[in-house]
């Protein structure tokens, strides 16, 4: 059965949404967990959980404006509280495609981001409603994992999902680089009392501490988080394993070759990234360029899939629509 | 009078069961199950919008525990006489649109069938399958306090409310299990599979592509249309997702065109296509009457069906069922004054309070004005709209609405309801068991559309149990 490119497109950045809201709500919580450890002096305030989380919004500082921009603002486009809803509306109107199950747990979700958002920008709060977030995200894949047939608008589930999560990983490994540097310049030697700490709130982000030291038996170092978070072949989250589920998802796709392309210019720009990590601005500028790749791709699969005008030829009859009005996610987010 | 209890307050035969289980559970137990069956709307998301302000605003839909309960002997005769009412209609508008019969043997004055804001000369001439025009028809009808049900109007173009039929029955199972668990009540879930067959028997094509047709994610029914797409695993489309290339009609899929078969538009005609309507709809496909008059794509329900739904045309529907079918209607008409005749209209004109006056293209009780609860000025307003353009109107006696008991503040209240079944027509019919009971939710309101303050409830057709099961819980 076929999928209509306009139900493709809002199933794929409906997967966006949830991933983006789950993946917020753990970086607030493990850096909420890591300002708690280090000494004040040391900790950079809470304006570094901006660009972590691929905002930006000058002029905003301290612990509740910024946890409450990125968790209950509906101005915020990013916000734990906007994307929830935007998730929402695309399920809301591709409930022929997706299970019932599966709107039902998105829209449990909804009612309870809605009802507590604002309350969780305290602190007791905070920890159970981020907590929630993340759970639901994942009941809802699992809710789809256990009833969605494998076709069509399940890879494009999916692809949302990784796409999302691959853009995540970069931006975490990107921001701790640049943290690096900033802590090195306003502490000095201190700094180096607390690496491992640091390093531990990185993969906590992107809950892969314990497969790390699995994986990597031994202290933690910088290097070995970069290389796992960016280059493992196994673990779910890491930036490599995403492309690589990518890719396969694309071989059940039909005539995925121009965006088979943009993938492998995104493989070619994550390879080249050099894994020194006490130069943090070239990591920084690594991730910036895999960010660049990943968007390339993004707009790849819009226009090979996910848009109208995509049947070309066909299309003389008739004038190219506008998007649909879904996807203006941001999908170029502002630099740091 | 009202549905389920005897003018003394104890309960009908058809309401003994439940209203027994009403009492043993007591008023604070009935509002918890009320509350539950409240909490199960919001988390299914069973919504419908309306506008207000220019907003759209999607709201939880209201919907009262306490069922509608219709004996199943009365059901059987509102259904032939629902069925019969629409072989007529259907009869009735293909005629219209080809030799128009009922005008030559004087049966419809000509004026009548001329000052139609819904007839489409564009339909002129042709013929869909079966000869049937209206495959999907909300009749709405009303008990009187002769106890004697009315047909009050029929939806002909983009009838709504059948989701919330089968939803609300999702929910009353829940609410009071252990009646359904006792009694012989209809299940409405058929629908679905029944709308399938009908839009699945409108061409030869063996495994057609079917697709319901919807304005858009903002539209008041447009739960009701991703639902029935869900039931029928058919595709939710939108205009802008169809493309007529050859007099054909395609949508755009990922995988590139691909051809649709069978469309159910919840489109009114006019915003169906600009080629051929109005120029200006956004949300209609340019050349979709070409593929339907060529006969590529089948349209539920035809353009140009939406004739008959005119309450003047209304007036006729006796006639017609006499006309067509050889036959005395089963299911009466509300006896209708017709403005344009001189001597009615002077009937009207002279008993403005004592009747509701109702014009003739408004669909959602809008533009009605019922005599008693109207102003002086509202009544002038509408004595000279109707001398002004007497086709237009007509008048018919203010119904008193049966009641059923509903929990308002915890307690059971009269409020007064109507009943609209869905009539499917095609190679056979089917009517809902039941259909969606509307309910006036403030006090002595006759106002039953969920617009203007309506909530719902869900209606049992309830059967006798077979002997050797009587009585025994399952």
């Amino acid at each position: 059965m076929a999928l209509l490119a306009r139900v493709a497109d809002r199933i794929l950045w409906g997967a966006r949404y949830v991933e983006r809201a789950e993946d917020t709500a753990r970086i607030i919580r493990s850096y909420a967990d890591l300002l708690v450890d280090l000494p004040t002096r040391l900790s950079g305030g809470w304006e570094p959980l901006l660009a972590l989380t691929g905002n930006h919004q000058p002029g905003l500082a301290g612990e509740h404006d910024i946890v409450e921009y990125l968790v209950a603002d509906t101005t915020n486009p990013g916000s734990i509280r906007a994307t929830v809803g935007r998730a929402r509306e695309n399920l809301r109107t591709t409930r022929e495609v997706v299970p019932r199950e599966g709107w039902y747990t998105l829209n449990s979700l909804w009612q309870y981001v809605e009802s507590e958002a604002e309350r969780a920008v305290g602190r007791r709060t905070r920890d159970r409603f981020l907590g929630r977030v993340i759970e639901e995200s994942r009941r809802l894949d699992g809710v789809l994992e256990s009833t969605m047939t494998r076709s069509e608008p399940f890879w494009m589930w999916r692809l949302g999902r990784l796409i999302e999560r691959a853009d995540m990983t970069t931006r975490v490994v990107g921001v701790r680089a640049a943290a690096l540097l900033e802590l090195r310049r306003r502490g000095g030697g201190a700094v180096e009392q607390y690496p491992e700490v640091q390093w531990m709130g990185a993969l906590r982000s992107v809950s892969a501490l314990q497969m790390y030291q699995r994986a990597v038996s031994g202290p933690i170092e910088g290097t070995d988080v970069v290389r796992f978070l960016l280059f493992h072949e196994h673990f779910p989250r890491s930036v490599r394993a995403c492309l690589d589920e990518i890719r396969s998802l694309l071989g059940l796709l039909p005539e995925p070759i121009v965006v088979l392309e943009r993938l492998e210019v995104v493989e070619s720009v994550l390879m080249s990234c050099d894994l020194v990590t006490d130069d943090g601005v070239a990591l920084d500028a690594a991730m910036d360029r895999v960010q660049s790749a990943i968007a390339e791709f993004t707009e790849a699969i819009g226009s090979r899939y996910l848009s109208i005008a995509a049947d070309g030829a066909d299309l003389a009859l008739r004038a190219p629509s506008a998007p649909t009005g879904t996807s203006q996610f941001d999908t170029t987010r502002p630099s740091r | 009078m009202d549905e389920l209890l005897w003018p003394d307050g104890t309960p009908r035969p058809v309401a003994a069961e439940l209203m027994a289980l009403v009492d043993a559970i007591g008023r604070g137990e009935l509002a918890e199950r009320q509350r539950v069956a409240e909490v199960d709307i919001l988390t299914m998301g069973i919504t419908f919008t309306v506008y207000s302000d220019g907003a759209n605003i999607d709201r939880a839909w209201p919907f009262d525990i306490i069922p509608r309960i219709i004996d199943g002997t009365e059901w059987a005769a509102i259904e032939a006489g629902l069925i019969q009412r629409l072989s007529a209609l259907n009869m009735f508008i293909d005629d219209l649109y080809n030799e128009q019969r009922v005008i030559a043997d004087a049966v419809l004055p000509r004026e009548v069938l001329d000052g139609s804001e819904n007839f489409r000369p564009q339909c002129r001439g042709l013929h869909p399958p079966l000869g049937i025009w209206a495959h999907i028809c909300g009749s709405d009808l009303v008990r009187d306090d002769d106890g004697r049900m009315y047909v009050l109007e029929d939806n002909l173009r983009v009838p709504s409310g059948v989701s919330y039929v089968l939803e609300n029955r999702a929910i009353a199972k829940r609410a009071f299990a252990e009646v359904f668990a006792r009694q012989s009540i209809r299940p409405v879930d058929g629908y679905t599979d029944e709308l399938n067959r009908v839009l699945g028997s409108l061409t030869s094509t063996t495994q057609p592509t079917i697709a319901v047709l919807t304005p858009g994610v903002f539209n008041s029914a447009y739960f009701e249309h991703s639902f029935l797409a869900q039931r029928m695993g058919a595709e939710l489309v939108e205009g802008e997702d169809l493309i007529v290339c050859d007099d054909q009609v395609f949508m755009h899929t990922i995988d590139g065109l691909e051809r649709v078969d069978v469309i159910y538009r919840r489109i009114d005609d006019l915003y169906l296509d600009p080629e051929a309507f109005l120029a200006e709809s956004a949300i209609g496909v340019p050349g979709l009457m070409r593929a339907w008059r060529a006969g590529n794509v089948a349209i539920a329900n035809a353009p140009g069906a939406g004739v008959a739904d005119d309450k003047v045309m209304y007036a006729w529907v006796p006639d017609l069922i006499r006309y067509y079918l050889g036959a005395e209607p089963l299911i009466d008409n509300v006896p209708t004054l017709r403005c344009m005749y001189p001597g009615e209209r002077a009937e009207v004109l002279d008993n403005l309070r004592d009747l509701v006056l109702k014009p003739a293209n408004e669909s959602g009780g809008y533009g009605i004005v019922i005599g008693d609860r109207a102003s002086d000025a509202e009544l002038e307003a509408v004595a000279e709209a109707i001398e002004a353009d007497p086709r237009n109107w007509v008048a018919q006696p203010i119904l008193s609405l049966s009641t059923v008991p509903t929990l308002i503040d915890g307690e059971l209240e009269s409020r007064h309801v109507d009943l609209r079944p869905f009539i499917l027509t095609g190679v056979e019919s089917y009517v809902t068991p039941g259909g969606l009971t509307r309910v006036a939710l403030p006090k002595g309101s006759l106002v039953v559309n969920s617009s203007q303050g309506g909530g719902s409830k869900d209606t049992w057709i309830l059967d006798p149990l077979p002997a050797a099961d009587g009585g025994q819980d399952r």
